[in-house]
């Protein structure tokens, strides 16, 4: 077989695997993208607030009303992040 | 002179001991020949003492007890507001029974006996979310909203729920305003991070991750996402080492763990 005939098929062959690693690498890229979009998760749901006594929920001391309806995210018992600052 | 302020002080003195050492007054023991009457005051002295014994079976993680105690004092049917708040309580011996429909139900009857029990709406949400009733989880986060805007665990609720029926821009503007009162609660960060990336705004989501994270250092799920937020503009090698972090800081997570490492692996720099 002529040098240049091996010479060209070689090159064609290195050009076709370029081509389709390019292919594999955006299609790896695109599977990752989607693989990640699952991953992306919201935070966990908010745990139970605690019982109440016979009293209900009205007067001063009904810890899981003010909970409840408390501005802060102390006092509503909401998840906490790890290690917050 | 003397002898005459002497004697007022001490005059005053006594008085205000006297004050000090008096006791209320004894509850009358109630006295009736009636049968109804007598059959109500044991309902009561019952309803109470079950209360008292359920509250403490529900500290003791005597989850089976409590049920069958707010149970029995369901049955009674009191007047409220024991009605609604034994079923309050029913429905957390449930749910930790894993019984999250009949904790559902309890919790929509104490509504309906008392329409403004916001502990009752919080734990209901999350209830439904357990159990996947995205539907009546937002329609009771609405209602918990608008009776108390100002909540922290309602907005944090409703943008749970938002961000787990697609509905980004609510829960964008839910976690926006929980962190207008809390700026330094790192999870509200993460969550509205992750509404402004499903929203396109990944220069938004980034920042938001990045806040999340200079308030919560090793927050591995926060770094996991600032990762694949850099991915998507295509920053490669900062994704990779925003992997790399996430695999130092989710020891805890092995799920997590696993994907920061096949995402690492992934990026060839």
């Amino acid at each position: 077989m002529p040098r240049a005939l091996v010479r060209h098929l070689l090159l064609a062959a290195a050009l076709a695997g370029a081509f389709f690693c390019g292919r594999f690498a955006v299609a790896n890229a695109a599977a990752a993208e989607d693989v990640l979009a699952g991953q992306l998760t919201p935070s966990a749901a908010p745990g139970l607030l605690g019982p109440i006594t016979s009293a209900g929920r009205k007067g001063w001391d009904c810890k899981p009303e003010h909970a409840a309806a408390s501005a802060s995210v102390h006092a509503a018992e909401l998840p906490a992040a790890p290690d917050t600052r | 002179m003397r002898i005459s302020v002497l004697a007022t002080l001490i005059a005053l003195l006594t008085t205000t001991a006297a004050l000090s050492q008096m006791y209320p007054g004894a509850t009358p023991v109630p006295r009736t020949t009636s049968a109804p009457a007598l059959a109500d005051l044991a309902k009561q002295r019952e309803v109470e003492e079950r209360f008292r014994i359920g509250l403490a079976a529900l500290s003791a993680a005597n989850y089976k007890g409590a049920a069958a105690e707010f149970a029995r004092v369901v049955a009674i049917n009191p007047a409220e507001p024991k009605g609604s708040t034994a079923r309050y309580d029913l429905a957390i011996a449930y749910a930790n029974l894993q019984r999250e429909d009949d904790a559902a139900a309890q919790l929509r009857a104490a509504i309906e006996l008392d329409p403004g029990f916001l502990a009752a709406m919080a734990n209901l949400v999350a209830v439904d979310l357990a159990r996947g009733d995205f539907t009546e989880a937002r329609s009771v986060a609405d209602r918990f909203l608008a009776l108390a805007p100002d909540s922290a665990r309602a907005l944090y609720a409703r943008g749970i729920v938002a961000l787990g029926t697609g509905d980004a821009a609510t829960a964008r503007e839910d976690f926006g305003k929980l962190l207008h009162s809390n700026p330094a609660y790192a999870v509200a960060h993460y969550d509205l991070a992750i509404a402004e990336e499903r929203l396109g705004h990944i220069d938004a989501a980034e920042r938001e991750l990045r806040t999340a994270l200079s308030l919560a250092p090793t927050y591995a799920r926060a770094e996991f996402a600032l990762g694949a937020v850099l991915l998507r503009q295509g920053r490669r090698s900062e994704a990779r080492d925003a992997f790399v972090r996430t695999m130092q800081d989710a020891s805890g997570d092995p799920a997590l763990l696993n994907i920061a490492a096949a995402m690492r692996d992934s990026i060839a720099i």
